[in-house]
């Protein structure tokens, strides 16, 4: 049985604010968060879609515009302050919420998300499902999400769903240790070393993201792979 | 539609990667104790998605249906399900190919 790879708290920390720069690089619209009294953070995204596919970014996000199907790059256009492309009614647009935490009981990032009308009607997990990529919903159906629980947000205390991260282990080890049988050059972080050009997540948010509607760019991985 | 495993001869068709519509070459490697494909080297349409990619894997290796199968470029990132492989040879081919790697799991069941 391999050694499962677990992440640091602070490997965690270091590992997003590497992911945040490439974010801001390209305008994906990542924040890193505090609690109030700072002693933890998370990671933060907030993305607008109407109903139809159209996906907005309002300033103080990203101020671009992509497609909700998931593509290589954000589609880039100049969005002034007041403009909202091709909104319909304001019930329409839909708000969609990604939190990264830290999960200190189990050692791996925790995908938080929620999604709600701007009127703040919350939006159902089976609604945030039916945005979902159409080849993640036979997955859906064989049933592993039960693994999607609501939770209250440790930093927020508000109910978020949450992807559990007890299977987490199993699917990013046998990818880290590849990747560090591969590579020779490893960069020493708290006192763990992980393999130079990988970023655990990036990793890991290529891996869960889709599932739940959230898909990453491919320059992610090109940045992955350039870090010192 | 696939063109069938890449033999060493249809590396060598010089001229043609590159133009659009070309099939591009596939090096795939197993990751941990995913079951390794006898043959490895493919060429594939550019247009193929990695969610293609993934059930002609799964196929192939007789995985059951609970069993997932995740793609990898770079070693480590998962492209969305919808990528064409085209895209990602332009983005992460070299010497001609696009090495993906590819880890069977049963996370999600």
């Amino acid at each position: 049985m391999e050694e499962d790879e677990f992440l640091g708290e602070k490997t965690f920390q270091h590992y997003c604010a590497e992911f945040i720069k490439h974010s801001q690089q390209i305008g994906d619209g990542w924040e890193w968060r505090t609690s109030k009294d700072c002693s933890d953070g998370y990671m933060c995204k907030i993305h607008f879609q109407i109903k139809n596919g159209t996906v907005v970014s309002y300033p103080g996000t990203s101020t671009h515009v992509q497609t909700c199907l998931p593509m290589e790059e954000a589609l880039e256009l100049p969005l002034d302050d007041s403009e909202v492309t091709e909104a319909t009614a304001a019930t329409e647009v839909i708000k969609y919420e990604y939190h990264v935490l830290y999960s200190c009981s189990y050692q791996v990032p925790v995908l938080y998300f929620r999604a709600s009308f701007l009127d703040g009607r919350p939006f159902s997990l089976k609604d945030i499902w039916e945005g979902v990529h159409e080849c993640y919903k036979t997955r859906l159906q064989q049933g592993p999400w039960d693994t999607i629980t609501q939770q209250e947000h440790p930093i927020l205390g508000q109910p978020f769903f949450v992807l559990h991260p007890c299977k987490t282990n199993e699917f990013m080890t046998p990818v880290l240790k590849n990747s560090r049988k591969i590579n020779s050059t490893w960069t020493c972080l708290c006192f763990h070393l992980f393999p130079r050009n990988v970023n655990y997540i990036t990793s890991w948010l290529s891996i869960v993201g889709p599932v739940v509607g959230l898909n990453l760019p491919l320059s992610y991985a090109r940045a992955a792979s350039q870090n010192e | 539609m696939w063109c069938g495993p890449g033999l060493t001869s249809n590396f060598l068709r010089v001229g043609a990667r590159g133009i659009s519509g070309a099939p591009v070459d596939i090096l795939l490697k197993a990751v941990g104790d995913t079951p390794i494909m006898k043959t490895k080297k493919w060429a594939v349409e550019r247009t193929r998605t990695i969610q293609g990619l993934i059930d002609f894997i799964k196929k192939f290796l007789k995985l059951v249906a609970s069993e997932q199968l995740f793609i990898y470029v770079n070693q480590s990132f998962a492209p969305s399900p919808d990528q064409e492989v085209g895209t990602l040879y332009e983005c992460f081919g070299s010497d001609g190919k696009l090495v993906l790697h590819y880890c069977k799991s049963q996370a999600w069941g």
